[in-house]
């Protein structure tokens, strides 16, 4: 044992002094790697910090912006026009169906007469294609001075015969009887530049046509009449209203131009102010006394608009009583089913339509031009506004809703079909699978991860959309609502999209859960008798629920912030979608907050209002993830009592 | 040989291992064990660690299946007279049959009442009233009734340690089992819980019969009524408790009652 030597020891002062040889300027090299490793893992909160303010810095512009545009938009007076021209847009839905149904009505007589003579015209027109060039020749040939007869004529006998080359060509369609292709075939061969007459069998089906549409204009005469007073009564409501509109925009565009010129001479005005060259400042005063304008009169042009107050009212009311008449007189019944289903909707909407008219008349009066526009109904303007309308001559309106509902529609569908594919599959593959099973779930799920979402979207446009339009066309599914659906790009095809993107965070993060549930109470299970299932689903799966839950949350934040996708598959209509369809909505086009950021962005001018809007739309959806990513967080802390 | 005498006169012994040997894969863990639990009894398993008692605990309600490659080679073990690996024998209906109570509390993360209630719905019991019946007899059996009965809904994870243990004595008596196997119940206790786990199971073993594992021969003897002795897989003694510890027969029982292993 004492065999081995005993090192010598160091004088005791030096075994406490701290080593100075390795030192890198003065600091101990343990605490720079610590700075070092330290100071990474601050740069991503950095980062953070710096996305924050730049959004906000950019976005909240937007508030004062937008309530200087609604201000002119009131002050002009175009505010004023939009009370009686946003109920009358209605107008246009009306005519057009009463318009349907009229002519599927005339169709039930007039169809065959139509059909001949639009089958004789396009078969004219063939052969009229396909003899271009001698036609050409001869006409040329004609119009010559002076005329060369023999050119002409051997023009017009290479006509003659490409005409009947090309009559004898043609397909006639089986409208025609034997007789009637034979007389139209000679017909066809024997057209010339000079004759502008239609031949006569094409001129008698003309004949036949106007006959059969006059017969049924009188069999429908009550349909007819109702649609054309209806269609009349707009006009003079509908000029009265473009005058005013015309005036405010006129005033409208008058007031910016001002403002925009007030606000260059400001800022020249105060460049010269600290200029100090006197020649520049000279030349600087001097282009801001140019850039003056006339300050528009607002009262003034508003009064010319207000003053007609009284006379729009009594439009508006005419308006309705001749509507309502031409309601009372639409009659019971139509040409078709179709046309009949369109009359009654027509019928019971236009009495709806007329109250809205009146109601919008009674407005008017409360209308002040002044009234100033608080930044609060600015926030609930953009918040809760239903509309999102870019680049309009009228005026611009940034409403939030229809992206907001796009947004949640399709995160809604996503989290749906995702949730139980991922949650399922991470019980299975956490339960029940076998280890070579593991192995090879686990990776292919994780993967999906890598495919670049536009590859994603570009499936959805090929693949996804062209799929559920024919089976939305498949006859034993008709009872599905929604279908058969008008558009390939929508929501649901943008959801199953997003729900596929978020299947591998949800399956691992569910999985993970799953995996953390301690295995002594699946020892207790089994202790107690329970079979496999009944562990997973009385055990297992509620005390990993947590996990499971965060893992949705997750992905609900994934399919949120997702772009590509449903920039390329969604549809992008800026509408609200059209609820009153039911679950079928699903199956309409939308837009969302993210698609419309990335699809604007780039086209707008720098520090305009809609720019500041996209910002401000930025702001929401990054306060939505950090939202939904804290919810997560907190629910995985609520329920993890095997932690505890 | 005392063993022997004392079955004749009392009813055919509840769990009976007959010549068994058990293996994990290749490497065998039991040697030729032969084992007799008498009715309403506690049996204690003690032993060196790594020396099987736990695995042998574990072959009585077929634990073991649960390890993959891990099998009886020979022999066989025998509950109520009926041999446990038949093919006809349900694995459910055993485990209702025997029950077990863990090394480390384990009630789920569910309320008091759910723990105790788990085995019965399990085993298909929705009526309120049994349910209800049920939870309270086994409380009550676990000395836990009075400690509870006022919050049967509270989450059974914010009871003491000791009352955990307790609980889960409750959820494996709730089936009304004939057999109760306790894989070192007290390990992770204090002394006082200990001491109340220890009365209990002499309340226990009026109802039904208890194997219990432990490495703490004096809870052996003040706990069982017959003793095993087991070492590297082999049973090297099996007698009644104050006979083993007082007398032993084998001179392994005596140097590991003594402390001093060669």
């Amino acid at each position: 044992m004492n065999s081995l030597p005993t090192p010598s020891r160091p004088p005791l002062r030096s075994v406490l002094l701290r080593s100075r040889k390795h030192t890198i300027l003065g600091v101990d090299p343990q605490k720079l790697i610590k700075y070092f490793f330290g100071s990474n893992a601050s740069v991503a909160i950095i980062v953070l910090v710096l996305i924050m303010v730049f959004l906000l810095r950019e976005g909240i512009d937007f508030l004062p912006t937008y309530q200087r545009e609604l201000q002119t938009y009131r002050r002009a007076g175009l505010e004023f026009c939009d009370i009686i021209d946003q109920p009358l847009q209605r107008n246009q839905a009306l005519s057009s169906s009463l318009r349907q149904a009229v002519s599927a009505s005339l169709e039930t007589l007039s169809k065959p007469a139509r059909d001949r003579r639009d089958a004789a015209f396009l078969l004219k027109r063939q052969v009229e294609d396909k003899t271009a060039r001698p036609r050409e020749s001869l006409t040329q040939a004609l119009e010559k001075t002076p005329p060369a007869p023999e050119q002409i004529e051997v023009f017009r006998r290479e006509l003659a015969e490409a005409s009947a080359a090309a009559a004898k060509a043609l397909e006639y369609p089986a409208v025609f009887s034997a007789a009637e292709r034979e007389q139209l075939q000679r017909e066809f061969s024997a057209l010339t530049p000079e004759v502008t007459d239609l031949p006569p069998l094409v001129q008698k089906l003309v004949a036949d046509f106007s006959a059969k549409d006059r017969e049924a204009r009188t069999k429908f005469a009550a349909l007819v009449t109702a649609q054309e007073e209806f269609e009349e009564a707009t006009e003079p409501l509908q000029e009265v209203v473009d005058e005013l509109k015309a005036k405010a925009l006129e005033t409208k565009e008058k007031a910016v131009e001002f403002e925009v010129l007030e606000t260059n001479r400001k800022r020249l005005l105060e460049a010269a102010a600290t200029e100090t060259d006197p020649k520049e400042k000279a030349s600087l005063t001097k282009e801001a006394e140019e850039s003056v304008s006339e300050a528009v009169d607002l009262e003034e042009s508003i009064k010319e608009i207000t003053g007609r107050t009284a006379e729009l009212r009594e439009q508006v009311e005419k308006y309705a009583v001749v509507i309502e008449k031409a309601a009372a007189d639409l009659p019971k019944d139509a040409g078709t089913g179709a046309a009949r289903t369109l009359v009654n909707d027509v019928r019971e909407g236009i009495p709806v339509h007329a109250r809205e008219m009146r109601a919008a008349a009674g407005k008017l009066e409360g209308w002040r031009w002044d009234k100033p526009v608080s930044i609060f109904s600015v926030i609930g303007a953009f918040f809760f506004g239903t509309q999102w309308i870019t680049n309009s001559s009228w005026q611009d309106f940034f409403g939030f809703v229809p992206l907001l509902t796009g947004s949640l529609v399709i995160a809604a569908i996503a989290i749906l079909i995702a949730t139980p594919v991922s949650v399922v599959a991470a019980i299975y593959t956490n339960q029940f699978a076998s280890e070579r099973e593991k192995e090879m779930i686990k990776p292919v799920i994780e993967f999906i991860q890598a495919i670049p979402s536009v590859v994603l979207g570009f499936i959805g446009i090929s693949l996804v959309g062209n799929l559920i339009k024919d089976v939305s066309e498949w006859s034993w599914l008709q009872w599905v609502p929604g279908f058969p659906i008008q558009e390939r790009l929508n929501m649901f095809n943008a959801g199953c999209l997003l729900a596929f993107m978020a299947v591998p965070t949800m399956f691992s993060l569910s999985e993970d859960a799953l995996n953390n549930v301690p295995r002594a109470y699946i020892d207790a299970s089994d202790a107690l008798g329970a079979t496999k299932l009944q562990t997973v689903f009385r055990v297992i799966v509620p005390a990993g629920i947590s996990g499971i839950l965060s893992a949705i949350l997750l992905g609900l934040g994934r399919v949120v912030g997702e772009t590509m996708v449903v920039l390329l598959v969604a549809g992008n209509r800026i509408a609200i979608p059209d609820f009153s369809a039911g679950p079928g909505v699903i199956f309409h086009p939308a837009h969302t907050l993210t698609g419309i950021i990335a699809q604007e962005l780039g086209e707008v001018s720098r520090g305009s209002s809609h720019w500041q809007a996209l910002f401000m739309v930025g702001i929401v959806l990054f306060a939505i993830s950090l939202l939904v990513n804290w919810c997560a967080r907190a629910v995985a802390r609520r329920f993890e009592p095997h932690k505890a | 040989m005392s063993a022997d005498s004392t079955a004749q006169s009392t009813p055919p012994p509840v769990v009976q291992v007959r010549d068994m040997d058990f293996s994990y894969g290749a490497s065998k863990a039991l040697f030729d064990i032969n084992l007799k639990v008498e009715y309403h009894r506690v049996t204690a398993l003690i032993g060196p660690s790594g020396c099987g008692k736990s695995t042998l605990l574990r072959c009585i309600n077929r634990m073991n299946d649960r390890v993959p490659s891990a099998r009886v080679t020979k022999g066989e073990v025998l509950v109520k007279g009926k041999n446990i690996h038949d093919a006809d024998v349900d694995l459910t209906q055993l485990r209702k049959q025997v029950g077990m109570v863990f090394q480390k509390s384990n009630p789920f993360p569910k309320s008091i009442y759910e723990n105790v209630a788990y085995g019965l719905r399990i085993h298909g019991e929705k009526n309120k009233s049994v349910l209800d019946e049920a939870v309270e007899r086994s409380l009550s059996h676990a000395a836990l009734w009075e400690e509870l009965k006022d919050r049967l809904h509270a989450n059974a994870l914010a009871l003491s340690g000791g009352q955990q243990q307790r609980l889960c004595i409750a959820r494996a008596i709730a089936t009304v089992p004939d057999v109760l196997l306790m894989d070192e119940p007290c390990s992770a206790l204090d002394p006082i819980s200990t001491l109340k786990i220890e009365e209990l199971m002499h309340q226990l073993a009026k109802e039904f019969t208890v194997v219990i594992v432990t490495h703490n021969m004096q809870q052996a003897v003040r706990v069982s009524d017959y003793t095993a002795f087991l070492h590297l897989g082999k049973l090297v003694e099996f007698a009644p408790t104050e006979e083993l510890f007082t007398n032993p027969r084998e001179k392994l029982t005596e140097s590991y009652l003594r402390g001093t292993f060669s």
